[in-house]
C-alpha cells in the first residue's frame, strides 16, 4: 500500500489549470523527485501536499489517513524551503527547538534532539549563532535540520539547493541523501535540475504542463524516455523523425520519432564494425562541457549531437570527416 | 590604508558638521533660556529662574503628561490596528494589499487644518464617546499618523518575507496567528520602532489639530508653549528645551530597548 497517495489532484488559479488530474503513489522510505521545468506545477503539488495550498479537486492520503482538508500544522510534514525561511530573530538552536516546543516536549528531550540534528548536519559549535551570521550553505543545513528535528512523516524539499553554489550543492546533495537513509525518511524533492534528480532519487516523476509525463527510476527515465518532452528534458537526446533516420542510416523507418542519446554515438576515423548503423559525417562544431566534449556533426544534412569523453584520443577538429556508429537498441522509439 | 584612514576622517568631520548644524538652534535656545539679557554679542545675567518656575508649575507638567498620553495612545492603537490589518493581508488576502495601501495613504492628501475642522463639524454635537474631545483627538491623530505607521510596517513585512516565515512556522506546527505574532512581529520591531518615533515626532510637533479640537477644553504642552510665548522669551526657550528633553528621553528609551534586543542577538 502506498504511504502517500495523491488521487486525481486538480488545482486552478483563477482560469489557470495548474495541476491536471495528478495521480501519484509514493512508497514509504522512498526518495521521490518531482522534476520539471519552471511553471510545470511541481512546486504547486508539493505545496498542496504540505497543505500550504488548497487543492481544487482530488484527495490526498498520508499513511492511510485523508489529510486533504487538514491544516499544515496538523499534517506532521516537514519542509525545507528554497530560500531557507529561517527565523532571523532566533539562534540556530532556537530555530530547531521551535517546532519541538510547540509539541510541548520535555526540555531535556528538546535539547537532545536539537543536539543530534545539529551534529547530523555538521553544524556543531554554531548553536548560538543567528542565521544572518551563517553562510548560504550553513543556513540551508539549519533549514534541513529544522525540517528533520520534528521527526516528520514526510520531508518535503522545495528546490532547497538552487540558491547555493555548484560545489556546495554537490556536498549538500550527498548530505541530504545520507540523512534520508539514516533516518528512514520518506522524502519528496522538487527540482528542475535533471542531474540533481538522477543523483538523489529512487523514483523520478517528470512533470510537464501540470501533468506527470513519465515516472520511473532514474535509469529508466534516462534510458527509456516515453515522450519527446521527456527525451528533450532528460539527457539532451537527439530527437529525429523517420525521414531524418532514413537519411542517416539509409534504411526505412516506421513513422514516429526516434530519440538517441548523444553519448551513445561511437565516433572514429577508422571503419566501425561493432555498431548496427554506420554513417559518415563532418564535424561542424565542438563544445567542451566539463569532462565531455560535445560535437555537432552533419550527416547527409541532418545535424546530430554526439558526446565523447574529453580525452585527446577522442578529439576531432572542426571540418574532420569521420565514421559515426550507433546501436539499434540506443535508438529509442517515442 | 592611508586612503581609507583619510576617508574615515572625512566622514567623521562631515558627520560632526551636520550634528553641530542640527544642534546649534537648540544650543542657542538653551543659552538664551539661561540668561536674563542677550543684547550684545554675549548674553548677561546667568539665571535658572525660567527652569525653576517651570519645574514648580504644575500646569506645565500636567500639560506635558497630557501631551504624552495624547501622543502615545493613538500611536499604540494605530500600530495595533495596522498590524492586525496586515496580518489579514499577509495571511489570508494578499490581494487586498493594494486597497489597504490606498486607504492608508489617503491621509497624506488631507491638509493640516481640513481634517480637524471636518471632525469638529461632524462630531462636536455627537453623543459620547464620539463627542468627547479626547476621543476626537486620539482618533484624528490615528488617521494623521496612519500613512507613516503603515509604510513602516509594510516595508518591514516585505523585507523579511513575512508570508514565507509564516509558512515555515506552520510546517513546524504553529498556527498562522501564533506564527505572525511569535515570528513575524519580533522581526519587524526595529522598523516599527522607527515608524513609531516618526509618528511621535509628528504628534508632538502638531499645534493645528490640537488647538482646533481641544483649544478651549484642556491644555497640552503645545498650547502651554503658545501661551508662554506671549509672556516671556526666556521661559519659552526653557519650555522648548524641556520638551526636547522629554522627546529625547522617550526616543532614547525606545532605541535603548531596540539596541538591547540587537545586542542579545549579537551575543
Amino acid at each position: 500500500m502506498a504511504y502517500i497517495e495523491l488521487k486525481k489532484i486538480d488545482k486552478f488559479y483563477g482560469d489557470n489549470h495548474v495541476l491536471k488530474g495528478i495521480d501519484l503513489k509514493i512508497k514509504k522510505g522512498d526518495f521521490v523527485t518531482l522534476l520539471g521545468p519552471s511553471g510545470c506545477g511541481k512546486s504547486t503539488l508539493l505545496r498542496c501536499l504540505a497543505g500550504l495550498e488548497q487543492i481544487s479537486d482530488g484527495q490526498i492520503m498520508l499513511d492511510g489517513k485523508d489529510i486533504t482538508n487538514e491544516d499544515p500544522k496538523d499534517r506532521k510534514i516537514g519542509m525545507v524551503f528554497q530560500q531557507y525561511s529561517l527565523f532571523p530573530n532566533m539562534t540556530v538552536e532556537e530555530n530547531l527547538s521551535f517546532g519541538l516546543k510547540l509539541q510541548k516536549m520535555d526540555s531535556s528531550e528538546i535539547h537532545r534532539r536539537v543536539k543530534d540534528a545539529i551534529e547530523m548536519v555538521e553544524l556543531s559549535g554554531k548553536e548560538k549563532e543567528y542565521p544572518g551570521s551563517l553562510s548560504g550553505g550553513q543556513q540551508q543545513r539549519v533549514a534541513l535540520a529544522r525540517g528533520i528535528v520534528i521527526r516528520p512523516k514526510v520531508l518535503l524539499l522545495d528546490e532547497p539547493l538552487s540558491a547555493v553554489d555548484a560545489k556546495l550543492r554537490k556536498s549538500l546533495q550527498t548530505n541530504i541523501r545520507m540523512i534520508h537513509k539514516e533516518l528512514g525518511l520518506t522524502s519528496v524533492f522538487v527540482t528542475h535540475d535533471q542531474d540533481e534528480a538522477m543523483v538523489m532519487s529512487d523514483v523520478i516523476h517528470l512533470f510537464h504542463d501540470g501533468r506527470i509525463e513519465q515516472s520511473g527510476s532514474p535509469v529508466e527515465v534516462y534510458t527509456k524516455p516515453a515522450t519527446s518532452f521527456a527525451a528533450g528534458f532528460i539527457g539532451n537526446y537527439n530527437i529525429l523523425d523517420s525521414c531524418d533516420m532514413e537519411r542517416l542510416t539509409g534504411k526505412e523507418w516506421p513513422s514516429g520519432r526516434i530519440a538517441i542519446r548523444p553519448e551513445t554515438f561511437f565516433l572514429s576515423k577508422n571503419e566501425i564494425t561493432t555498431e548496427d548503423y554506420c554513417m559518415r559525417g563532418t564535424i561542424t562544431d565542438s563544445l567542451p562541457r566539463g569532462n565531455v566534449l560535445r560535437y555537432t556533426i552533419s550527416i547527409n544534412d541532418v545535424e546530430i549531437y554526439a558526446d565523447v569523453l574529453f580525452r585527446s584520443i577522442s578529439m576531432f577538429d572542426i571540418g574532420d570527416r569521420l565514421n559515426i556508429g550507433v546501436s539499434d537498441h540506443n535508438c529509442v522509439r517515442l | 590604508m592611508n586612503v581609507e584612514k583619510k576617508q574615515n576622517t572625512g566622514a567623521k568631520i562631515a558627520i560632526g558638521v551636520i550634528i553641530v548644524y542640527l544642534l546649534l538652534p537648540l544650543a542657542m535656545t538653551m543659552i538664551y533660556s539661561l540668561f536674563r539679557e542677550w543684547i550684545d554679542i554675549m548674553p548677561t545675567g546667568f539665571t535658572l529662574n525660567a527652569y525653576t518656575e517651570l519645574f514648580t508649575d504644575t500646569l506645565f507638567w500636567k500639560a506635558v503628561g497630557r501631551t504624552i498620553v495624547i501622543s502615545v495612545v493613538p500611536i499604540v492603537l494605530c500600530t495595533v490596528f495596522v498590524l492586525l490589518a496586515m496580518y489579514v493581508v499577509v495571511v489570508y488576502h494578499p490581494d487586498w494589499n493594494k486597497m489597504i495601501q490606498i486607504l492608508c495613504t489617503v491621509p497624506y492628501a488631507i491638509q493640516g487644518v481640513i481634517l480637524p475642522t471636518c471632525v469638529l463639524s461632524l462630531y462636536s454635537s455627537a453623543p459620547e464617546p464620539f463627542g468627547n474631545r479626547m476621543f476626537m483627538l486620539v482618533s484624528t491623530y490615528m488617521v494623521v499618523i496612519l500613512p507613516y505607521v503603515y509604510q513602516g510596517i509594510r516595508n518591514n513585512l516585505n523585507g523579511i518575507g513575512a508570508a514565507r516565515l509564516i509558512e515555515a512556522a506552520q510546517m513546524l506546527g504553529a498556527s498562522r496567528f501564533y506564527a505572525f505574532f511569535r515570528v513575524v512581529i519580533p522581526n519587524i520591531m526595529g522598523g516599527v520602532t522607527i515608524s513609531v518615533m516618526l509618528a511621535m515626532a509628528i504628534v508632538f510637533g502638531d499645534f493645528v489639530i490640537i488647538n482646533t479640537l481641544a483649544g478651549g477644553h484642556f491644555m497640552t504642552a503645545q498650547m502651554y508653549l503658545y501661551d508662554v510665548m506671549k509672556k516671556s522669551g526666556q521661559r519659552t526657550c526653557a519650555v522648548i528645551v524641556l520638551l526636547f528633553l522629554v522627546t529625547l528621553i522617550i526616543s532614547a528609551g525606545a532605541f535603548f530597548l531596540q539596541s538591547r534586543e540587537k545586542d542579545r542577538k549579537d551575543r
